[in-house]
């Protein structure tokens, strides 16, 4: 298990992580999550060896990060990079080998990766000559060759197209199905919320907010309850229950935003009692909803 | 193998397989089979025009000065007539056996007159015609030339003060090979240096840094990669070395056999010959070893300054301040070729940077003491060890520095780090 403890990082006089503390277990996807310039990156880095940390510490499986560790881990950074002269095929190999692959295991493995990625067809060809979203395909069988125990994934679905999107999303559930424990950044909220099993806000080098999709909306506040039809009976047993300012919401009905403490069984009875109820949805808040609330910002 | 191990050889395939260094390589190699071909090249074109003379005058003027013209090369008699025509014209020299130059001797009031008719003037050497002073004199004074050769000849032994040479050519021998072996140490930095700076700035302007650094200790990194331009640094200069010494063997015994008139001299017929295909052994053992401590600083300090910069444009920004100690240490080696024993150039030589180039080159031409050159290996050693620590500290940092170039301050901090 990765355990990262009350770790701090500064730049001169910017500091960029302040006690941030999170844990990922073998097998689970964890989506560290923030906007640009709020500390992911370092703390990746700090996580993969890069950056040492100021302050706290970081262990895998309690170990202190060494390279010995780190060989054990694999990563995809948000800037791509490959050398743009070598052959897909050399590429991958060879950062296998860095991670202490044999020669034969590495080619083997590359082989079965280009395969999985659809790239085989590539092998032979210079990087450079390859499409952006190819690159990065060549990047992530990199990153994965050598079956690393912690796998952390800045951005991976960064330029890429649905499809391609896809493959890594299935390659990411692959990895995690086989016990590799993953860190994945993205701003692409709706592929984050179905792939990450946790989930670590964090807004200007601070956790802002952390845990599972269920436990991080525990800990929202309101629900938003859509109700058809609109009528003043109904508007009345909602706002009795503490319900704001309702908005429209589509066909013909209004969504109002309640506490989460609210009784919502006691609510739907009181509708139903004020008049008739066509519809009741009670919807739990979204990853981008406890994203935003969590950051200060609007949903 | 461990992944110092991998890097170096990957480093080592990569720029096997490029072509920059196989450019690079036959551009040496044509350069030195150049240089040690093109003196044979002129040498043949000299003799035909300048060297083949058309003699005339009377027979024993003629046959007085055919062995003293003749003598060491200097002239070569294609044709022997009793006079000149009123006009020698160009086409004349040609008819006759394509002479450089018609010379008619005649004797005028015991006095040896010469008429020279070149074919050209810039090419034809009168401090030649001193050779036939033998013969002026024996028209002047009536001794014999044998006699009057005799009395000029001074006998003359130089004496040397130390054991290193034992006669000015072997030393004047030993100052050219020092030369040339410093030159190739100084183009072998400057052409090495500047593949490693592109190799570093490569991988940080392509990003592929952050992975590699993620992966393995960048220290190894910047080890394997300066090892490996090294090594590479090495075939070059045993190609060079080779193309000479495959090449020197045949030119050294045309250029003697020209000198002399055999046409089928050897290269042990001449004592230059001998002395260039006999460099000691032990010389380029040093050689080699002040290559490699003196390419191992430079091409560490080199990486360690392509790490700060983002772009490869930008190399040219961190390349000028650091060429300077090479160009130094390369001029600082020609002071030391005319004054080995200076005490300025005894003290350069323990130098860090100027070491390798002062040091060997006291080693190639003077009687250097084995306190000295241990003393000078340690300070390479030192010099090398340190390069690497403190381009390792920088290297570390700079490779994830983007943006400006850091300041000195901020190097300064990565150096304490």
């Amino acid at each position: 298990m990765l355990v990262v403890d009350r770790v701090s990082r500064s730049f001169g006089s910017v500091a960029a992580v302040r006690d941030v503390s999170f844990r990922v277990e073998p097998g689970s996807v964890f989506g560290l999550l923030g906007p640009n310039g709020a500390g992911k990156t370092t703390t990746m880095r700090m996580i993969l060896g890069i950056y040492v940390p100021d302050g706290g510490s970081i262990r895998w499986k309690d170990r202190a990060i060494d390279l010995r560790v780190r060989r054990a881990f694999g990563y995809l950074p948000e800037e791509r990079g490959l050398y743009g002269k070598m052959s897909v095929r050399d590429q991958i190999a060879y950062l296998g080998r860095l991670h202490g692959l044999e020669p034969e295991v590495a080619r083997d493995r590359a082989a079965q990766w280009m395969d999985v990625l659809g790239i085989a067809a590539y092998a032979k060809r210079a990087c450079s000559e390859l499409s952006k979203g190819n690159q990065q395909k060549v990047q992530l069988a990199s990153a994965v060759l050598h079956e690393p125990e912690l796998l952390v994934l800045d951005e991976p679905f960064s330029g890429l197209d649905p499809e391609n999107a896809q493959v890594v999303l299935d390659c990411i559930r692959r990895l995690a199905q086989g016990g590799t424990a993953l860190i994945l950044s993205s701003h692409q909220m709706f592929q984050i919320e179905d792939a990450c099993t946790a989930f670590c806000i964090v807004g200007d080098g601070l956790v802002r907010a952390g845990g599972t999709l269920a436990e991080l909306r525990a800990t929202f506040p309101t629900r938003i309850v859509r109700v058809v039809p609109d009528s003043a009976p109904i508007r009345a047993a909602f706002l009795a229950f503490g319900a704001g300012e309702p908005r429209a919401a589509a066909p013909g009905g209004l969504a109002y935003e309640l506490p989460a403490t609210t009784d919502f069984a006691a609510l739907l009875r009181a509708a139903v009692a004020a008049g008739p109820v066509e519809s009741f949805e009670r919807h739990e808040p979204t990853l981008g909803q406890i994203y935003a609330r969590a950051l200060g910002g609007a949903a | 193998m461990n992944e110092l191990g991998i890097v170096f050889v990957a480093e080592l395939l990569r720029r096997l397989r490029s072509r920059i260094f196989w450019l690079a390589t036959v551009a040496g190699v044509v350069a030195i089979a150049f240089i040690i071909e093109a003196p044979l090249f002129f040498e043949s074109l000299a003799h035909s025009s300048s060297s083949d003379i058309v003699l005339a005058g009377p027979p024993a003027l003629r046959a007085g000065a055919k062995p003293l013209l003749e003598r060491k090369g200097a002239y070569r008699i294609v044709a022997s007539v009793h006079t000149l025509p009123a006009h020698v014209t160009v086409d004349y020299l040609t008819k006759h056996g394509d002479a450089g130059a018609a010379i008619a001797l005649s004797e005028r009031a015991g006095r040896l007159r010469v008429d020279v008719y070149p074919r050209d003037l810039s090419a034809f050497d009168e401090v030649e015609f001193r050779s036939l002073a033998p013969l002026g004199v024996e028209l002047g004074t009536g001794l014999a030339p044998a006699r009057v050769e005799r009395a000029a000849t001074i006998e003359h032994v130089v004496h040397p003060l130390d054991a290193k040479f034992k006669d000015t050519r072997s030393a004047t021998l030993a100052h050219a090979v020092a030369f040339t072996l410093i030159f190739m140490l100084y183009l072998a930095i400057i052409l090495g240096s500047q593949s490693v700076m592109s190799a570093v700035a490569e991988e940080k302007t392509s990003r592929i840094a952050e992975i590699l650094i993620a992966t393995i200790d960048p220290v190894h990194l910047l080890y394997g990669k300066t090892l490996a331009a090294t090594a590479i640094a090495l075939v070059q200069i045993g190609l060079w070395i080779a193309t000479g010494a495959a090449l020197l063997p045949n030119a050294a015994a045309q250029l003697a056999a020209a000198g002399s008139g055999n046409a089928s001299g050897s290269a042990a017929a001449t004592p230059e010959a001998s002395a260039l295909l006999s460099v000691d052994p032990g010389l380029l053992v040093a050689f080699l070893a002040f290559f490699v401590l003196g390419y191992l600083q430079y091409a560490a300090i080199y990486a360690a300054a392509a790490s700060l910069v983002s772009r490869t444009e930008e190399l040219g920004s961190v390349t000028t301040p650091i060429i300077l100690p090479v160009l130094g240490a390369f001029f600082v080696a020609q002071y030391a070729l005319v004054t080995p024993d200076a005490p300025v150039v005894i003290v350069c030589s323990f130098v860090p940077f100027l070491s390798p180039f002062v040091a060997f080159t006291r080693l190639a031409i003077t009687e250097v003491p084995v306190w000295q050159v241990v003393l000078e290996i340690a300070v390479n050693v030192v010099t090398v060890v340190s390069c690497f620590w403190a381009a390792g500290k920088i290297y570390r940092v700079g490779m994830l520095l983007y943006g400006k170039l850091p300041s000195p301050r901020q190097v300064f901090a990565a150096l304490r780090s």
